[in-house]
């Protein structure tokens, strides 16, 4: 028996007054909340609400490999394992990994292993366990930028952070971080990531369709977007640490 | 075997003598300024050099962190002192390790670091130690893994320990062997120097306040011992507190103080 | 108290029993005391019912999805509920990936039979057209992390995120489903509070609320579901065996803490009005 109710795609992807239908101008980022060190057992953790997206991003290792014919006898290796809940979703999601999970999964791992070091590792792996707890658009780049706050609160030792954004083209507009029903129904989706040590794309996904002239622009805009999460990225980092130390900062000045 | 059972470990009240290398947390060089993988710690790459957990960039211009952790200037090296991390082991470190898995060759143990460490059986007895005739016979010259069980808790030292193999150890020496009593707690292994204090100094008033003997090993492990559960129960909320403030200054004199608040409020003298 | 393994050392579990032996536990509770809970409903945007639910550090996140389909022949008018657990690889170093364990399983059956048996969900609520359409629901619970006694988190957890929910109404008109804009939520399709607790046994010590070293030292633990008035389903599992006194002091132990628990927690503060 077919469900009835539909997730339906609005026409018009814009409002009357030239807002996006959450209220956002064309390049206003979603509201993001980053907490690091959430979760007790893992060696480092992250939690990342951004608009609707609520991911919890656990990291273990250096460790075991199992199964151990995956061990490198050279160097260590990154295992990404992203997966979604079924509530996630607007139909419920089977409860076992899909094709698509295993993909994301791959181009995560891809996106976060230049930051490592992973030659001193030898023998060894580092698992990064991703949990899509409540998926709206962009769940992807949320993920890796979840990651990376994760890798750092473990401590490994890395060159950056990364962030990743996605922007797009809805309604024939250029916008910053689109939202589930953007993605969905607009004409261009573009999801990427920098590493910061070398302020390069380590993650770039595109689908839809796009000008040359278009697509140059998209890319200023996604750089602008990502200067201003990797600044939130840093801050949760640190506040961290800085909260604590400013507890006692009365003590410092006894001493 | 039975009757040279370690001697020596059995309810010493253990002085650390790993004083001499933790006084790098406590030094008054450290700022307190808190930077993050991929920071600029300098672009004066002229008169600073890169030290512990930073990085030259490509082009040779910048020294960048590559952990979360305090900045460090020592002469001309900038180091970042690492606020999270994992324990990697090192010859001559004296750890606290956890039986895992034993077969008529050797032990494994859970020694906290990316690899199991191993520990043979000749490790794990006194060696030139004539027995009857000279020579023995040939049986006990070969000793077997009976001494120690899965889930035995042993102080062990490491032997040798590389990148590439299981770190090898020992249970012959002071200090080292299994342990029968009291609790093992674990923290995150950087913070390790903190909980020893400069020159041992916290660790000593830990002891003298809560009245328990500690084991402080650098692979983030702790074993305690008290008087009743009360103490220990404040030993651990106090270790605990030392793992959560260990970037503070101040740190030694807070925490007796909040020791003595402790024992007030718990009604424990 | 060490980061845990799989193996627990001998030094720790003599010194669990040893102090629970003098009713005293490390981290200061009574042996029939709950570590702290806390309880926020409606958590998850894209679910119709949800709750994020911790004990002491053991966190489960519990979504609800709906579906409609056809009921079973044997009950043509009534809807179906059932319950699904995934322990996550990020919630404890001892959770594999991979097709669910025991233990998850474990976890999913004993809160889906404390339900059932307690007249809680409403199934024949959840009917839309006899012999044609009732709704399905999904509870599914996913362990965050993992420090002991999933069972009674799962449960709060499974009850917070029954209540919260709401779920679009639907009307069998000309055969087929029409929405009517309105929802159905917890109010309806609650009736009973089954709460389960869960105590372990090691030797002759019986405690309740098992923490993680607990449960890993501990010969057997065992779940016991009441309703106000009513013992609903019992589990035991592990190696321990328990006498007909315990057993008889645990059911009424449970009646106790089912009431207290019910008090506290007061799950139906957090029913949603739409």
């Amino acid at each position: 028996m077919p469900l009835i109710i539909k997730d339906e795609y609005p026409e018009k992807l814009f409002r009357e007054d030239g807002k996006r239908l959450d209220g956002r101008d064309k390049h206003e980022l979603r509201p993001i909340k980053m907490e690091v060190g959430v979760l007790k057992n893992a060696d480092g953790s992250a939690y990342l609400e951004w608009g609707n997206n609520k991911i919890f991003c656990a990291v273990y290792g250096p460790r075991d490999v199992h199964p151990h014919y995956l061990a490198k006898p050279d160097k260590g290796i990154l295992r990404v394992f992203y997966r979604m809940a079924t509530f996630s979703v607007f139909d419920r999601k089977r409860p076992a990994p899909g094709r698509r999970e295993k993909e994301i999964s791959m181009v995560l791992g891809d996106c976060l292993e230049p930051l490592l070091f992973l030659e001193l590792y030898p023998g060894n792996s580092f698992e990064v366990f991703i949990n899509v707890m409540d998926a709206d658009g962009g769940t992807r780049c949320a993920c890796v930028t979840a990651a990376a706050l994760a890798l750092a609160d473990a401590g490994v030792p890395m060159r950056s952070l990364v962030t990743a954004v996605a922007v797009g083209k809805i309604d024939g507009e250029l916008v910053t971080d689109l939202s589930g029903i953007e993605d969905k129904a607009g004409d261009a989706d573009l999801p990427c990531a920098i590493t910061w040590f070398n302020e390069e794309i380590s993650l770039l996904q595109f689908d839809g369709s796009m000008d040359l002239k278009e697509f140059d622009e998209v890319l200023t805009l996604a750089k602008n977007a990502l200067i201003k999460i990797h600044e939130i990225q840093l801050n949760t980092l640190k506040n961290k640490y800085i909260a604590i130390q400013e507890e006692y900062s009365g003590g410092e000045n006894k001493k | 075997m039975e009757n040279e059972e370690d001697e020596s470990i059995e309810e010493t009240t253990t002085d650390n003598d790993e004083g001499e290398e933790i006084a790098e947390f406590d030094g008054e060089e450290i700022s307190r300024e808190v930077v993050v993988p991929g920071e600029v710690l300098t672009e004066d790459t002229k008169n600073f050099l890169p030290g512990r957990g930073t990085i030259l960039n490509k082009d040779r211009t910048k020294i960048i962190s590559l952990n979360i952790g305090l900045k460090q200037i020592n002469k001309n090296y900038i180091n970042v002192i690492p606020l999270k991390g994992f324990y990697t082991p090192r010859a001559g470190d004296k750890v606290i390790a956890l039986v895992t898995d034993k077969n008529p060759v050797k032990y494994r143990l859970d020694i906290n670091a990316k690899d199991e460490g191993i520990l043979k059986p000749k490790n794990t007895v006194k060696r030139n130690r004539t027995r009857g005739f000279r020579g023995g016979g040939s049986d006990s010259a070969a000793p077997s893994t009976d001494k120690y069980q899965i889930g035995d808790i042993l102080i062990v030292k490491v032997l040798s320990a590389d990148r590439l193999n299981q770190p090898e150890l020992t249970t012959v020496g002071q200090y080292l062997g299994k342990r029968r009593d009291g609790i093992v707690i674990s923290i995150n292994p950087p913070k390790i120097p903190r909980v020893i204090g400069r020159n041992g100094s916290m660790i000593k008033m830990l002891k003298n306040l809560t009245k328990s003997n500690i084991f402080v090993t650098q692979n983030g492990r702790i074993w305690l011992k008290g008087e009743n559960i009360a103490y220990e129960r404040l030993l651990i909320d106090a270790i605990k507190k030392i793992e959560r403030e260990a970037h503070t200054v101040g740190l030694t004199d807070r925490i007796s103080e909040y020791i003595d608040n402790e024992k007030k409020i718990r009604g424990i003298n | 108290m060490m980061n845990t393994k799989r193996v627990i050392s001998t030094i720790e579990k003599n010194y669990i029993l040893n102090n629970l032996r003098k009713e005293e536990r490390i981290d200061g509770r009574g042996l029939w005391e709950y570590r702290d809970w806390t309880v926020k409903p409606d958590v998850i945007t894209s679910a119709e019912g949800s709750a994020d639910v911790t004990l002491g550090d053991t966190r489960i996140i519990t979504g609800l999805k709906y579906d409609v389909g056809t009921p079973f022949p044997d009950l043509p008018e009534e809807g179906v509920c059932t319950f699904m657990a995934e322990l996550l690889p990020l919630a404890s170093p001892i959770f594999e990936r991979g097709p669910p364990s025991e233990q998850s399983i474990e976890l999913a059956r004993v809160v889906d039979r404390g339900i059932r048996h307690a007249d809680c969900v409403q199934t024949k609520k959840l009917c839309i057209k006899a012999n044609k359409a009732v709704y399905i629901l999904f509870v599914d619970l996913y362990v965050i992390n993992y420090s002991g006694n999933l069972i009674d988190v799962g449960g709060i957890s499974s009850l917070t995120t029954l209540i919260s929910s709401h779920i679009p109404e639907g009307k069998w008109v000309d055969d087929q489903i029409e929405w009517t804009g309105k929802y159905l939520t917890g109010e309806t399709i609650v009736n009973e509070l089954p709460i389960v607790t869960t105590y372990g046994k090691i030797g002759d010590v019986i405690f309740l609320d098992p923490t993680l070293p607990e449960e890993l030292v501990c010969d057997g633990k065992i779940s016991i579901s009441v309703t106000e008035d009513k013992i609903v389903s019992i589990q035991k599992s592990g190696l321990a065996t328990f006498s007909l006194e315990e057993i008889n002091m645990l059911t009424k132990k449970s009646m106790e803490m089912g009431k207290k628990l019910r008090k506290e927690l007061n799950l139906w503060q957090y029913k949603v009005k739409i």
